[in-house]
């Protein structure tokens, strides 16, 4: 959940954990969320040519999984955070009927240009073991809003 | 009761050494063993027991029947390789001493260039159904599937550390090669190798190169093995069993035993040196001449430490200089061993101590009384202490 | 590990990579629609995303933003090609995939993605994309097959002004194992096991030896098969390789295992020359690694260069998948 108020920066430190979030990988998450960033590659909505590629199921597209890293940091951080980056690297695939979830920390506070930001770390684990890792960075508001 | 003196070495025999026989292994079995026979002054008919190793192919009741020995009332195998060279003759020992035999005949005899190689990879070894198949089944599939790259992991370990180096391996191979020089009967006479042919020979499994393997021969030897008091009234100088002990250590696996606190080690061959020593009263110092299992050279520096020559991981400083040479301190395989002579499964560095014993050695160490010899190494082994006491 | 390539063909690839990026970024291309509501409505619902500042206009409208934004992860689904839309003519990683193709590198895994947002967008605003070609690394070994690491970097523009950019790395494989790269996909997809990644190993370890199997083994090559490195444990006490017997010598004791971590360090290893190995090519390494667990476990090294490897240097499981029936436990070097 985002809800309506953002962490201020001064109510972050460095080594704050996220609160975990877990997707249930269903076909139809799989299917939803490729066709939601317009990939119609059939690995991602047709498990018989998946299955004919080699692959044990559909799987999540690379688009969802930089949407669902960047959800992870804003349902913590809230809806006025602004998001800088999403750097991922792609580890195994997260296969429909897998659960997946996504742990994060605080790893440092950065200038760029002129602004705050703090350095999100994410790994989204499947039952196969890391699916995404990766670095989120964003820049959040002095107070509460 | 013990072992020491009870039975001694009365004959040896062997064909010649080759690299394609162009005939059977029963044929070179046969003709090793006549030929023993022949050196002790004894009939085939004298003949009531006889030993050889589980690998070998030829039956001793096949042996038997071709030589005309008629009845037997002991045989016996031994396992594990080159393991059972020496462990051959305390078979036959305790044959003797028991009584269960009168005359023993010890052989070994292979086509093992022109036939079954054994530095190739086995797959009847990786694949027999049995304890030791499973065994295989933690290595050869990872590719340790051949002998030299089994003792490669040790000796890899081995230069780590104790911070000797291949060349440490190569001064072995360099006094083999010496001795075999100067051995007519050796394959490798008159053909000697420098240290730099040594480090210039090719990759086998590294650490190992080429000059650091034994060589694959085709050939056969024999013993003859009988009682002390019998052997004074044969031809040769009795050459005694002053000891005679297997040996095999705590977690010991075939050529693999990598899971033990110490890879870079091999127990085995302490718990044969704990037994020759014990039953000899001898000492490692009293060693006149040894002949020890020179597979591949690695293994001859981690004997010269189980065996109490010098500490762990000294071996090294204990080769330097002329330690190994004929009139060295510590004389190694006159016959130029396996990597010079020729690679018969330990067997025939048993014949060689009987001829330093009996002082007709092609390079004979003067003086040679206690003659150390020791069976394959990074398996269940052997050793034995012979001599002449009169 | 796969043959040595022939230089000639990494010459090849990398004129060709250096021709394509000289012709510089793709002329934008436009998405087939400006930022819309519609599409974020889709997108959020099933992302899961609740994010008030995409959805709610009251919220958004006091919100630093000032009224409805698009999320920033969506840039580039903007100018997705679509579902029968076709890459541009003049698109460099296109063209960089065609020749790697030809030169036998048939198979794509993308292995980074990362997104940088200048600002946020708004519905109306319309985005083009240009992508040129950053740069081609190779051949690497690595353990799906050899290959080149292709690198693109793609900007979304709103007129002339960069409102997001986007590096893209691939990487462009011959499966290992096939020879000629006209395998195709290479076999099962690798896989990432609680101990390892599992490789499809059907053509490098053609005719291994195959090992015994005992009653007492069985859980370990089970363990393989599906990515988790076994070993066994009675009571406290690990041990490998396995038996029936508690080392504690209680015969009433049952074993069950563990499951290793993956993790370990070289305690010793052998660069295998000669003579010829079934199933392997020469040479090759052989590690003797100490796990984390404890206890010592035997691979092959793959992918390693022999004059690299050193006892203590970290490695990870790795699991070369033979066939339905055998998999075999190896190590890669953990960098």
């Amino acid at each position: 959940m985002t809800g309506t108020s953002t962490v201020s920066a001064s109510q972050v430190s460095i080594g704050t954990e996220l609160p975990q979030l877990r997707i249930e990988v269903t076909p139809t998450f799989v299917i939803s969320t490729a066709l939601a960033t317009r990939d119609f590659q059939d690995v991602h909505h047709d498990r018989d040519l998946a299955q004919q590629r080699g692959s044990k199921d559909i799987f999540l597209n690379i688009l969802t999984d930089t949407g669902l890293v960047q959800r992870f940091v804003t349902d913590w951080a809230g809806p006025e955070a602004l998001v800088r980056s999403v750097n991922i690297r792609l580890g195994v695939p997260c296969y429909a009927h897998d659960t997946l979830t996504f742990s994060g920390r605080v790893a440092e506070r950065v200038e760029v240009d002129g602004e705050q930001r703090f350095v999100i770390e994410v790994s989204g684990q499947s039952s196969l073991g890391e699916h995404v890792a990766g670095t989120v960075q964003i820049a959040l508001p002095e107070v509460t809003t | 009761m013990t072992l020491a003196g009870k039975a001694a070495i009365a004959g040896i025999g062997a064909t010649e050494f080759s690299k394609d026989s162009g005939r059977s292994e029963l044929r070179l079995a046969c003709e090793a063993v006549r030929g023993a026979l022949d050196d002790a002054g004894l009939a085939p008919s004298d003949v009531d027991g006889m030993v050889t190793f589980t690998m070998d192919a030829n039956a001793e009741i096949a042996v038997a029947r071709e030589l005309g020995v008629g009845e037997l009332s002991f045989f016996s195998r031994v396992h594990y390789g080159g393991g059972a060279a020496a462990a051959t003759v305390q078979q036959a020992a305790m044959a003797v001493a028991t009584g269960a035999a009168d005359v023993v005949v010890a052989y070994r005899a292979f086509n093992e260039r022109s036939g079954q190689r054994f530095g190739q990879v086995s797959s009847a070894a990786a694949q027999q159904v049995n304890s030791s198949g499973v065994d295989n089944s933690f290595h050869y599939p990872a590719g340790i599937a051949t002998p030299a790259a089994t003792v490669a992991m040790a000796a890899q370990r081995y230069l780590y550390e104790y911070g000797a180096t291949t060349e440490d391996f190569g001064r072995v191979a360099v006094v083999d090669r010496k001795h075999a020089a100067t051995n007519p009967n050796a394959w490798f006479h008159g053909k000697p190798i420098s240290l730099d042919d040594h480090q210039a020979s090719r990759w086998i499994a590294e650490p190992l190169r080429l000059l650091d393997c034994c060589q694959e021969t085709d050939g056969g030897i024999a013993l003859v093995i009988t009682s002390a008091e019998r052997a004074k009234d044969l031809p040769h100088t009795p050459v005694q069993v002053a000891a005679a002990a297997q040996g095999s250590g705590t977690g010991q696996y075939v050529m693999t035993s990598y899971y033990r606190d110490e890879l870079a080690a091999l127990p085995e061959m302490s718990v044969v040196g704990r037994q020759l020593w014990e039953q000899s009263g001898l000492s490692h110092s009293d060693v006149d001449v040894a002949v020890l299992y020179d597979h591949f050279t690695p293994y001859v520096l981690l004997q010269l430490e189980e065996l109490g020559f010098c500490g762990r991981g000294e071996a090294k400083d204990f080769i330097a200089g002329d330690t190994l040479e004929l009139h060295g301190k510590l004389p190694l395989n006159p016959h130029g061993g396996q990597l010079g002579e020729a690679y018969l499964h330990g067997m025939n560095g048993i014949a060689e101590g009987v001829r330093q014993v009996r002082g007709s050695a092609a390079n004979q160490v003067p003086g040679a009384r206690n003659v150390l010899v020791t069976a394959g190494t990074g398996v269940p082994t052997s050793g034995l202490v012979l001599g002449d006491y009169g | 590990m796969t043959g040595t390539m022939d230089s000639d063909i990494a010459a090849t690839v990398h004129e060709k990579a250096e021709r394509i990026a000289a012709g510089g970024g793709s002329k934008p291309r436009p998405a087939r629609d400006p930022v819309n509501t519609a599409m974020i409505n889709n997108w959020v619902e099933a992302m899961g995303d609740d994010n008030p500042v995409y959805t709610d206009p009251e919220f958004a409208a006091s919100s630093v933003h000032g009224g409805l934004v698009a999320p920033p992860a969506m840039a580039q689904v903007w100018t997705m090609n679509g579902l029968h839309g076709q890459r541009a003519e003049d698109d460099p990683l296109g063209a960089m995939m065609a020749a790697l193709d030809e030169a036998g590198f048939t198979s794509v895994v993308a292995t980074n993605s990362e997104q940088t947002y200048h600002r946020y967008l708004s519905p109306g605003e319309h985005v083009s994309a240009s992508t040129e070609l950053d740069g081609v690394v190779g051949p690497k070994r690595t353990a799906l097959g050899e290959g080149f690491f292709v690198t693109t970097r793609t900007s979304w523009l709103v007129g002339d002004e960069v409102v997001a950019e986007m590096t893209f790395k691939v990487l462009k494989f011959r499966p290992a194992g096939s020879d000629d790269g006209t395998a195709g996909d290479a076999g099962a997809a690798p896989w990432q096991g609680p101990s390892g990644r599992v490789v499809d190993a059907s053509e490098r370890a053609a005719g291994v030896l195959r090992p015994v199997i005992s009653a007492d083994t069985e859980f370990f090559w089970a363990g393989t098969r599906v990515g988790e490195l076994r070993i066994q444990r009675w009571g406290d006490t690990l041990r490998h390789p396995p038996g029936p017997v508690d080392p504690g010598g209680s015969m009433e004791a049952t074993p069950d295992y563990v499951v290793a971590a993956g993790h370990g360090t070289v305690y010793s290893y052998v660069v295998h020359h000669n003579p010829p190995v079934p199933g392997k090519q020469l040479p090759f390494v052989v590690a003797l690694v100490e796990l984390d667990e404890g206890v010592r476990v035997l691979g092959e090294l793959i992918d390693a260069d022999p004059g690299e490897v050193s006892i203590g240097m970290p490695v990870r499981a790795v699991f070369l998948r033979v066939d339905e029936e055998l998999t075999l436990p190896a190590w890669e070097v953990a960098r």
